[in-house]
């Protein structure tokens, strides 16, 4: 295996920015209103180069609206974003070569194989078709997918489409790695292959962003996070200061967005062993 | 099973074990689905009654029309072709219309202690319940009446009528069973969302086949098929009736024989389905260990691949052509496309009313492939979306598209004029049509590519019929007419040249029209991609937004 020299050079652009601590995504105020419902409510946010960083919240707290919108896949009411120092709106080409998105929802080519599919979205992207055969290969292989490359994808399980979906995003070496969600409903298998491959593309000097409402794996994975809740951010930063003097990641979540645990002695008491 | 001791303080019964036929239960079963069915919604029931109150007209009027022909010398034969097209009629239903029944399914019915042998015979009887039974009911009682004289010909006929019913039904349910693997698997799904097609090309061949029947002798035609269906059941039970009017009892006979052990088989058929569907694994097991191909290989996207430009254009083309082929949707609109512009010119001309301009029907269908493209992509679009970057990923995103319904236009269109001009013998004419047929498709390639940036729309995935998603429907309608319209006014220009060559009686510079028409297609086309083009850049996320709603 040739990952290093053959699919992921650490870039020294990327080396140099988290050297010196600059922001792999800025974001100052962020609007998106859907009717009366405020979806993302004023978002100032700057996520730094390098680091594993995971977007938490509960579900319908903004988290994908807000990462479509960073992706260039949302327009947003008001407000800028900053990928690698270019605008996304206003320089979208040079945002589009140094993102690679794995949107919520698996929503692929369906009807291509899945070699196919790396092939397709290779050549858009402009690789030249050799490589695009060269990284695809290594990609099917290192995600375990080679057995059902000829597969259609509509025919993947739930494991194996965001499996693929995340070669496809990682086929031109982007900078930074958007992920909506990339553990829901992936068996262990998948998720730890997975997991091997964003961790080894993180310590090469990428960026990873990804949203989760499983806190267990997000105090697992990242080393900086952000905790959203009905489109606003309520903290943000290194996980150890997040979590403060909270026994988990769960607990200080759970005191941030002001959902203390009920009681849950008094209902449901004849629940369970005893008299029926 | 006790009742009687909510709280399950006594042991529980012993398990039921089913002693009398489940008969009444899956008739009841069946009746309770009908009427659930009806309850959903008022839309859902105004549906099913107006179907109803138009099945049952039509019965009616056939039953009225079949009664009519009593005594006529081909009414033998055209109730015999009908008898074997209702039939081939009920043997596809399932394989097109699968949701149409929910006893149809029986592994529904897979956790229940039933056997195969009484199961087959509640199962048979619960289908004679609906509209489709007493449909096919009136048009074998009409067909008894039409052909019974006599008394030995009247019950016989009430025998054709039951054999003729049982017959239907157990051919479709043998049917489905038989392939409810498929009917439950992807491809299935795909075939039904074929079935609109088949159903309006079906419909051609019956406005075809009517125009032959309608004229003077026209019931002649039918003879010699029906001397062969005659002898294929349930056919041959209807035809035996006509046997015993003349008296020729041997063949009647064996008729009926020939439609009882066809009867016997089916339901034999049937059971062994039903045994082997219930009792072997279903389709996502045997899926889960399907055999992977070896690591390695590369997708050049075999032959045409290496035939195709480089870059982008050529990928774009490339994924235009597998969706054509592969998704149902895509694979519906190219083949309607494509077939109907071929049958309308050869439908007009056989009528006696043709125009070889009627062969601009198939530039004009094609051409409307272009309209909503990224709609045919449906939610994957954002891959799409997130390649393109500059207003020449747009253009090349949008001439990729377009050639490949280029490439297809030459040779089909010229297809078209050339069958059109050998069916109505107007070779003088065809090269004018050409010319004006490469301009349309021109002309719409462009109006498309601009339509298909402004006003993008859903085409959800999973039903056949529904080819806008809700609310959209609005914006398909302005998308296709106004498309339309402003793609016969593009194609103005060369129209205008060919009338005024008619007018001015410059008869011999008409093949002028031609080249003109040829060239004038691909520049407008250009104009319209290079128009399109920073339409497509500027909407990206508000076309996503659009296309994401199936």
């Amino acid at each position: 295996m040739t990952w290093e020299d053959g699919v992921n050079p650490v870039p020294e652009e990327v080396t140099r920015q988290r050297q010196s601590g600059a922001a792999a995504v800025r974001v100052s105020g962020l609007w998106k209103r859907y009717g009366e419902q405020i979806a993302v409510h004023g978002i100032d946010l700057e996520l730094p180069a390098g680091q594993f960083i995971g977007l938490v919240g509960p579900n319908g707290a903004g988290k994908t609206t807000t990462l479509s919108m960073i992706t260039g896949l949302l327009r947003p009411d008001s407000g800028t974003v900053e990928v690698a120092g270019h605008d996304v709106w206003r320089d979208p080409a040079e945002v589009k070569a140094r993102i690679g998105v794995l949107p919520e929802g698996l929503r692929l080519f369906e009807r291509l194989s899945g070699r196919e599919l790396l092939a397709y979205t290779g050549r858009l992207r402009g690789l030249p078709g050799e490589e695009v055969d060269k990284r695809a290969t290594q990609l099917l292989d290192v995600l375990d997918l080679a057995g059902a490359q000829n597969k259609l994808v509509i025919d993947y399980s739930t494991g194996m489409r965001k499996k693929i979906g995340l070669a496809a995003a990682l086929l031109h070496n982007p900078e930074v790695l958007f992920l909506d969600e990339p553990f829901e409903g992936v068996d262990p298998v998948s998720a730890q292959t997975i997991r091997g491959v964003l961790e080894r593309y993180t310590r090469s000097g990428a960026t990873v962003v990804f949203s989760s409402h499983v806190m267990e794996l997000v105090e697992s994975l990242c080393d900086w996070v952000a905790v959203m809740a009905t489109g606003r951010i309520r903290a943000h930063g290194p996980l150890a200061e997040v979590r403060g003097d909270a026994p988990s990641l769960q607990n200080a979540f759970l005191e941030l967005v002001g959902a203390q645990q009920r009681g849950a002695g008094q209902d449901l008491d004849w629940l369970g062993g005893g008299a029926r | 099973m006790t009742v009687t001791d909510p709280l399950g303080t006594t042991a529980p019964a012993p398990p039921a074990t089913p002693t009398g036929s489940p008969t009444p239960v899956l008739v009841a079963l069946k009746l309770s689905l009908l009427r659930n069915g009806l309850r959903q919604s008022s839309g859902r029931r105004a549906a099913y009654v107006t179907s109803i109150v138009f099945t049952l007209l039509f019965a009616a009027l056939q039953l009225l029309g079949l009664i009519m022909l009593r005594g006529h010398d081909h009414a033998a034969a055209l109730v015999t072709v009908l008898t074997a097209l209702l039939a081939l009629g009920w043997a596809v239903a399932p394989l097109f219309f699968p949701g149409g029944d929910e006893t149809l399914d029986p592994t529904r019915l897979v956790m229940l202690p039933l056997r195969p042998r009484p199961l087959v015979g509640a199962l048979l009887v619960s289908s004679l319940v609906g509209i489709g039974p007493l449909f096919t009911l009136t048009l074998a009682a009409g067909s008894a009446v039409a052909l019974a004289h006599g008394a030995a010909a009247a019950v016989a006929g009430v025998a054709a009528v039951a054999l003729d019913l049982l017959v239907c039904v157990a051919l479709a349910r043998a049917v489905a069973t038989a392939n409810i693997r498929l009917l439950t698997s992807r491809k299935g799904r795909d075939l039904a969302l074929l079935s609109g097609l088949f159903v309006a090309i079906g419909l051609q061949f019956v406005n075809l086949g009517w125009q032959r029947l309608s004229g003077e002798n026209g019931l002649a035609v039918l003879e010699p098929a029906a001397d062969v269906l005659r002898w294929v059941p349930p056919a041959a039970a209807v035809d035996a009736v006509q046997g015993v009017s003349e008296g020729a009892y041997g063949a009647a006979a064996a008729q009926f024989a020939l439609t009882a052990v066809t009867l016997v088989l089916l339901l034999w058929w049937w059971q062994r389905g039903l045994t082997q569907l219930m009792t072997a694994p279903d389709a996502s097991t045997l899926q889960a260990d399907a055999p992977g191909r070896a690591s390695g290989g590369r997708d050049t996207g075999g032959p045409l691949g290496r035939l195709l430009p480089a870059g982008r254009t050529g990928v774009v083309l490339l994924q235009t052509f597998r969706y054509a082929v592969r998704n149902p949707k895509s694979k519906a609109s190219w083949v309607t496309s494509l077939a109907v512009g071929l049958l309308v010119p050869v439908v007009t001309s056989l009528q006696g009313a043709g125009s070889i301009y009627s062969a601009c029907w198939a530039p004009g269908l094609l051409g409307m492939v272009m309209f909503n493209q990224f709609g045919q992509d449906s939610s994957a679009f954002w891959m799409v979306s997130q390649t393109i970057s500059s207003r020449r990923d747009a253009y090349l995103e949008l001439k990729g598209r377009a050639m490949a319904i280029g490439l297809v236009a030459l040779p089909y269109v010229t297809l078209a004029v050339g069958i059109a001009a050998a069916v109505m013998n107007r070779w003088d004419a065809a090269a004018e049509t050409l010319g004006l047929g490469l301009a349309l498709v021109g002309a719409l390639v462009a109006a498309g590519a601009v339509a298909s940036a402004q006003f993008p729309y859903s085409i959800p995935q999973d039903s056949g019929y529904k080819n806008v998603a809700p609310g959209q429907a609005g914006l398909a309608w302005i998308s296709i007419f106004g498309g339309m319209i402003v793609g016969a006014a593009l194609t103005a220009p060369v129209l205008g040249m060919t009338i005024w060559l008619h007018l001015s009686g410059a008869h011999e510079l008409l093949w002028l029209v031609l080249p003109v028409g040829a060239v004038y297609g691909l520049l407008i086309a250009e104009a319209g991609l290079r128009l399109g083009a920073p339409r497509t850049l500027a909407r990206l996320p508000e076309i996503l937004a659009a296309v994401s709603k199936g």
